[in-house]
């Protein structure tokens, strides 16, 4: 809204005082209820000060002297011109606002910045497109402003701070009040597109102190099941009749009394129980309640689609609809473009506030002319009549009608990759909710992978452990999540896709064999198509898919050991096998008489029984069932097939004429099966051990992987960038070399820009392959000067401990040997430098002599002596 | 041919047949079980009959699950009796006096066929050989090269032998060959290599081209042949055939000698025309009535089918569950009735496991009985629901067919007062044209004239009368059928579930009564 002109007439500002007046009764109610509570407000700050003195538990160390304001550029230190405007504007629009409403509280408009520098609120935002697209919904993106920052409560709690710092100096130290929190995230959601505002207000005491330990943690609850409304199909015509139903309607109702009354007894003793409970956590009430000041945002609908408003608690990162019971009042709202005061009345917390900033009413604005939505037409228009005079008067001299919101001061928000990995300060987060509490760690920050763990409690004290779930990531071994009930001792884990053993659940008790223990598995990645396997210690039942044999189900009974041996496993002395029974899938190619569903070995009894699957017009299936005497007859001659080793029920007994004459094949081919049964149920045993041993050593180890894009971790990926940086480099040397004019020096001797002569040519050949010689006895004489120099030394040194020899100490003696060595070694290198030397100059000189011959600039006058 | 002939011709009989199972039946123990017990005919699955001088096939009904069968090396003359050995695949037949292949028709499922060295002269018959893969006809009477192309039928045949024959000594017998079998990969027991497929394509590109042609057009000409049988056969499906055109006009005047005649009289031909455009019109309306009319009851015939099937199932459903759960408990109580020592509780245990058994006995029995009398009343309500279809179908018809009879009845007045009034211009002598003789000899009289109208007139009314009655009949005794059929298969699949239940309850008493036996024995 523009600022009224300062020449108002007096007959108007008498006016508009009755009308004041007159706008003041409604907010009778809500002036008397501050002033109550202003009263008790010292009262009790009085009393607090006295009894509770422990609540800080840190002390807001986020005070200005910790602030590095020497980097900060220019705009954060000193205001523009329209800036300067703007704050007059606000001055004078904060003046009429205390003059026409004595009884509110002053707004928050142009706190001082980190420099001491006043900056108007609605400039502090800076909206910013974060480069993550993980922060382009206002879910995650708020998830993260609570994550990334430490809260620091308000210096005053009944007060808005006398400070706003920038985004910029919050996310470097990383804490900040409930405004600093807000404004960040309205930046951002601005930024990524939604229509989202700082809103200043009063909240309820768990919010201001950030006390989640009345809410149930998001992640223990349970998603509702979603009840499937099966459609049923309209009774087709010729549905049959359900049969007659016989019963008597009275007693079934009877019953159903019955039932209803035990049903209504349990529900009321539930309600009881919670109530009790209810009452028993919300026992300490908040003397504070509803003077709490707080900051938080708003969304509004329409943007970025969102259905509707909601608020946002910056500090949980959580949403709340416009109805919440957290959210008392509000006093006003902004944005990167205006300002608006509430007019409303906040008797009733926020769920009567109509968010329609359109409204002038409703919502006094501070600037004219930013395209905030129009008074919705659905509005009762007689609604304002009565109060809407003076908000006329407030706002319809239009002076400053083209002034609108400067840019903000604010440098783009930005926040590097690895500090958005890390989240939060140090890496770790730990948050208390109701009877749960959950810790957070940065990826990598722990080297078993660990990421959440979610600790419940069964108790408010939490003191007694229900369950932990821990979420890992990055593990080699693909675990993903870990789940530990305390009370009966169950862990299960979960692994993503990728096991060796392509685990996907393990559920035990303990890591010793033939424990009950659940497997379940990734079945297309095994090539046997396993399911699951659930183990008991006497029976082990299997589940499959997609096998070509068919095989859907095997499970075995296993009896008691044998013998007592001393190292008890199944790799030396498995357990008998007393049961197997298998289960079949249809075979659609074979008729169902002759495709088996289920055959059960009886290794003890010696008896097969074999089970088909049923027709599809029949509700009965044939069996069929061997037993066979291994010990031949008293004659020893194997025995033949009788009829009574071989008991068949067929369900169509005339049209299989199954004679005996086919058993005997059958019979051995089921032998045989029976052999490969046991011998899988023995690998099966096997595996399960060798499951769990690579766990054990999975658990020891706990490798993380590291993806192959991730460059600052990738060691691999880091020596080989490394070592391409080094090759780039070199190679950049040698070019440079390369480009080196071994003729330059002479040429700068001729004058410049004229063409060579053939003479000038010839010259500069001798000279240049004259100095180059020069060069080259030089260097050799160095060589050999120094060689001359080592050797005298040395000699020196000889000559001198041969003099003394009798007279040294042995440390003088050490340190003579140990020069000697060093000498000797340098005298050889010197003369295998000077040798070599000696060799390599008459090459480097004929290679200098023929580059000369071939340089560009002298190759067409040298021709002819070549 | 060149072989010995010192023993006489025989005939296949059961006794050989016998020796012949029991020889190559199974060896060991199974062959003493076998022994003691026979095998089957029905059961064998290959045969071999070679050297045994057969000169007749007979007797081999009985193996109706024969895959191989070898009658080599016999002096057979013809192929007979082999029209119930539908599932076999190898026939063997070389080295036999066959003079032509016949007999064949029913073994759909051949796949390798062997003749060689027999006096065939002639390769046809073999159409129903669908599957053939092997065809062995060497040293035989083959002369003409002709008889290749008839082999282009079989497209899963991948070996041929025709070497000894006289069309084999022809010069580019081997290249003829691949150009008209080119799927072939066998000829003569020697794999065909490219380079013989090439040069045979390029020998005779032409005559294989034209040759492709041909039997493309022949194609196109079945296929067409046979879209229009099925739409013969949906339209008499609906009983409305030949109605949507002019055909059943065109019928009425087929036989009437007179109603052409007639024609020519001036004015009659446009008489003729209109009558005939509604006429069609109203035939067209009949057509797609009946359309219309086959799609509904079709309808409701599978809605019907789909209840039945949904209800049995359900029932179906219910009686697995029961025995399931009869098998469970039936397999406990049964060891502990094994187990059980004292002579009281094995009693106590003996009758209440037969109580059990009763007990599911008619468990399954009522739930059998509810789903008959379900059935049942859905039957009835279909009955009648098609019977008042048909009903109403029959009913439209006849109103259509008699506005036909009403034109025609009009188009016989009209053509009345025509004829009538160009007799009194003949009588007159005022008639211009020139009209046929056997139409002018016609207008001899006004009884002449008349009666040749109006026996014009009959033959229509007869046509039409004739193909209304047809339609209505078809109708109706498709109805009948239906329903009838729909009676007996529901009686049927009674008769065939209370089988079931009964030899299940069987079953498991006889196994509850050798226990019996079995523990007092001891």
């Amino acid at each position: 809204m523009e600022v009224l002109k300062e020449k108002v007439e007096e007959e108007e500002e008498a006016e508009r005082a009755e009308r004041g007046e007159k706008m003041m009764r409604p907010m009778e109610v809500r002036k008397e209820e501050t002033i109550m509570t202003q009263e008790m407000l010292r009262d009790l700050e009085r009393k607090l000060s006295k009894i509770e003195v422990s609540i800080p538990e840190k002390p807001s160390t986020f005070t200005k002297d910790a602030i590095d304001i020497s980097k900060l550029p220019l705009s954060y230190q000193s205001n523009t011109p329209k800036e300067e405007h703007l704050l007059q504007v606000a001055d004078n629009f904060s003046r009429q606002y205390s003059h026409l409403c004595p009884d509110r509280v002053p707004l928050f408009l142009h706190p001082v910045n980190e420099c001491e520098v006043p900056k108007f609120v609605s400039t502090t935002i800076r909206p910013t497109l974060m480069p993550y697209p993980e922060l382009y919904n206002w879910d995650t993106c708020a998830q993260f402003v609570s994550d990334f920052l430490y809260a620091v409560p308000l210096p005053d709690p009944l007060k808005p701070p006398s400070y706003l710092y920038s985004s910029t100096t919050v996310l470097k130290y990383q804490k900040g009040n409930c405004f600093d929190f807000s404004t960040l995230l309205c930046s951002m959601l601005i930024g990524a597109g939604y229509d989202a505002y700082c809103v200043y207000g009063y909240g309820s005491q768990d919010l201001c102190h950030m006390d989640l330990t009345r809410e149930v943690c998001p992640l223990t609850v349970k998603p509702k099941e979603m009840v499937k409304e099966e459609e049923k199909a309209p009774p087709k015509k010729y549905a049959v009749k359900p049969p007659r139903d016989l019963t008597s309607r009275f007693e079934q109702e009877q019953e159903i009394k019955r039932q209803e009354a035990i049903k209504a007894e349990e529900e009321r003793r539930l309600k009881q129980e919670e109530e009790r409970l209810v009452e028993q956590e919300s026992a300490k009430t908040d003397p504070l309640h509803g003077l709490r000041v707080h900051s938080w945002v708003l969304v509004l609908s329409g943007k970025r689609e969102v259905p509707e408003s909601f608020f946002i608690d910056p500090f949980t990162g959580r949403s709340y609809s416009t109805q919440d019971d957290h959210f008392l009042g509000i006093e006003s709202l902004w944005n990167h473009k205006n300002y608006w005061v509430n007019m409303q009345d906040c008797w009733n917390c926020c769920k009567d506030l109509v968010f329609d900033l359109g409204d002038p009413v409703r919502w006094e604005y501070l600037l004219l002319g930013t395209d905030k939505p129009l008074l919705s037409l659905t509005e009762e228009e007689d609604d304002g009549t009565n109060d809407d005079d003076d908000v006329e008067n407030l706002g319809k001299e239009d002076e400053d009608k083209s002034f609108d919101m400067p840019c903000s001061w604010v440098e783009q928000i930005e926040i590097s990759p690895e500090a958005f990995e890390t989240r939060c300060p140090n890496g770790k987060k730990v948050i208390q909710y109701k009877r749960a509490k959950l810790e957070k760690w940065a990826p990598y920050l722990n080297n078993n992978g660990l990421v959440c763990r979610l600790t419940t409690y069964e108790d408010l004290e939490c003191t007694k452990t229900l369950e932990i779930k821990e979420w890992f990531q990055n593990r080699e071994d693909m675990l993903e999540l870990k789940h530990i009930n305390k009370v009966t001792g169950l862990n299960i884990d979960y692994f993503k896709p990728g096991h060796p053993q392509a685990l996907r659940v393990h559920s035990y008790t303990s890591m010793q064999p033939e424990m009950d223990r659940v497997m379940e598995f990734y079945e297309t990645a095994r090539v046997d198509g396993l399911i699951k396997r659930e183990e008991t210690p006497r029976t082990m039942t299997e589940y499959y898919q997609g096998r070509p044999d068919l095989l859907s189900y095997r499970h075995v009974n296993f009896g008691p050991r044998i013998k007592k041996l001393a190292l008890n496993s199944a790799e030396s002395n498995p357990r008998p096998v007393v049961k197997i029974t298998e289960r079949f899938f249809r075979n659609p190619a074979k008729p169902a008489d002759e495709d088996v569903a289920e055959r059960v070995f009886l290794i003890l009894d010696e008896r097969i029984q074999l089970r088909y699957h049923c027709r599809e017009d029949r509700i009965t299936a044939s069996k069929r069932e061997f037993l066979w005497r291994t010990e031949g007859d008293s004659k020893g001659n194997k025995i033949i097939m009788t009829p009574d080793m071989c008991l068949s029920f067929e369900v169509e007994p005339m049209e299989h004429t199954k004679k005996l004459l086919y058993q005997p094949e059958a019979m051995m081919k089921l032998k045989n099966e029976e052999k490969l049964s046991r011998h899988q149920a023995w690998e099966s045993e096997l595996e399960v051990l060798e499951i769990l041993k690579l766990r054990e050593e999975e658990e020891a180890a706990h490798a993380l992987t590291i993806s192959i894009y991730d460059t600052k971790r990738n060691e691999k990926s880091k020596e080989y960038r490394e070592a391409m940086e080094r090759v780039m480099h070199e190679e950049h040397l040698w070019q440079v070399e390369a480009q080196l004019d071994y003729l330059a020096p002479f040429l700068a001797q001729l004058p410049p820009g004229e063409k060579l002569t053939r003479w000038q040519a010839v010259r500069l050949k001798d000279e240049c392959l004259s100095d180059f010689k020069q060069r080259l006895i030089d260097k050799a004489n160095l060589i050999q000067a120094r060689f001359e120099k080592e050797t005298q030394e040395l000699q020196k040194q000889q000559q001198w401990y041969q003099e003394n020899q009798v007279t040294l100490t042995p440390e003088d003696e050490d340190l003579y040997l140990s020069y000697c060595s060093q000498a000797m070694f340098r005298i050889r290198i010197l003369e295998q430098r000077l040798n070599r030397h000696k060799e390599l100059a008459p090459l480097k000189y004929l290679a200098l002599e023929e580059k000369l011959y071939k340089d560009p600039r002298l190759v067409e006058l040298l021709k002819v002596f070549v | 041919m060149n072989r010995l002939c010192d023993m006489e011709p025989r005939v296949m009989d059961d006794e050989m047949l016998k020796l012949a199972v029991g020889e190559q039946g199974p060896r060991d123990e199974a062959g003493q079980l076998a022994k003691q017990e026979g095998i089957l005919f029905k059961d064998v699955l290959s045969l071999q009959l070679d050297f045994q001088n057969i000169l007749r096939i007979d007797s081999l009904w009985q193996f109706e699950n024969l895959r191989k069968l070898q009658l080599d090396n016999n002096v057979i003359e013809k192929i007979e009796g082999l029209e119930n050995l539908t599932h076999l695949v190898w026939l063997d037949l070389s080295f036999n006096n066959i003079e032509a292949i016949e007999g064949l028709d029913t073994l759909v499922n051949l796949e390798d066929l062997s003749l060689f060295n027999n006096r065939i002269s002639k390769i046809d018959s073999l159409d129903a050989l669908a599957k053939l893969q092997v065809l062995s006809l060497g040293n035989n009477q083959i002369g003409n090269m002709m008889n290749i192309i008839y082999l282009r039928r079989f497209k899963d045949l991948r070996t041929l032998s025709l070497s000894g024959n006289p069309v084999a000594e022809a010069e580019d017998y081997r290249t003829c060959i691949c150009a008209y079998l080119p799927d072939l990969v066998y000829l003569d027991f020697r794999r065909i290599d490219d380079q013989t497929k090439e040069l045979a394509e390029m020998k005779h590109q032409y005559s294989v081209d034209e040759l492709k042609h041909r039997e493309s057009l022949m194609q196109a000409r079945l296929e067409d042949e046979r879209a229009r049988r099925e739409e013969l056969a949906e339209h008499e499906a609906a009983f409305v055939e030949h109605l949507n055109g002019p055909f059943l006009f065109d019928s009425m005047y087929a036989e009437d000698v007179e109603g052409s005649q007639l024609s020519h009289l001036p004015g009659v031909g446009e008489l003729l025309q209109t009558y005939k455009d509604k006429f069609v019109i109203i035939c067209l309306n009949i057509f797609e009535y009946g359309l219309k009319q086959q799609e509904k009851r079709k309808a409701e015939l599978d809605t019907f089918m789909g209840c039945v099937q949904e209800a049995v199932q359900e029932k179906q459903e219910q009686g697995k569950h029961k025995i399931a759960k009869f098998e469970e408990k039936h397999l406990l109580s049964l060891s502990s009735i094994r187990d059980e020592s004292e002579l009281t509780n094995f009693e106590i245990k003996m009758a209440e496991y037969s109580e059990d058994i009763t007990e599911l006995a008619n468990v399954l029995m009522t739930l059998e009985m509810q789903l008959v009398e379900q059935l049942e009343e859905t039957i009835n309500m279909f009955e009648r629901n098609i019977i008042d279809l048909v009903g109403l179908f029959v009913e439209n018809v006849q109103s259509l067919m008699a506005q036909c009879r009403d034109l025609e009845n009009h188009h016989h007045e009209k053509l009345l007062e025509i004829a009538i009034s160009t007799l009194e211009k003949i009588v007159k002598g005022e008639l211009d044209e020139d009209l046929p003789d056997a139409v002018r000899s016609l207008f001899v009289d006004k009884d002449t004239i008349v009666n040749a109208v109006g026996a014009s007139h009959d033959i229509h009314l007869l046509k039409i009368d004739n193909r209304e009655d047809e339609l209505v009949t078809r109708v109706n005794s498709w109805c009948a059928h239906l329903v009838d059929k729909i009676h007996k298969d529901e009686i049927m699949r009674n008769r065939r579930r209370v089988k079931e239940i009964n030899q299940y309850i069987d079953h498991v008493q006889s196994e509850l009564d050798s226990l019996e036996c079995s523990d007092l024995l001891d």
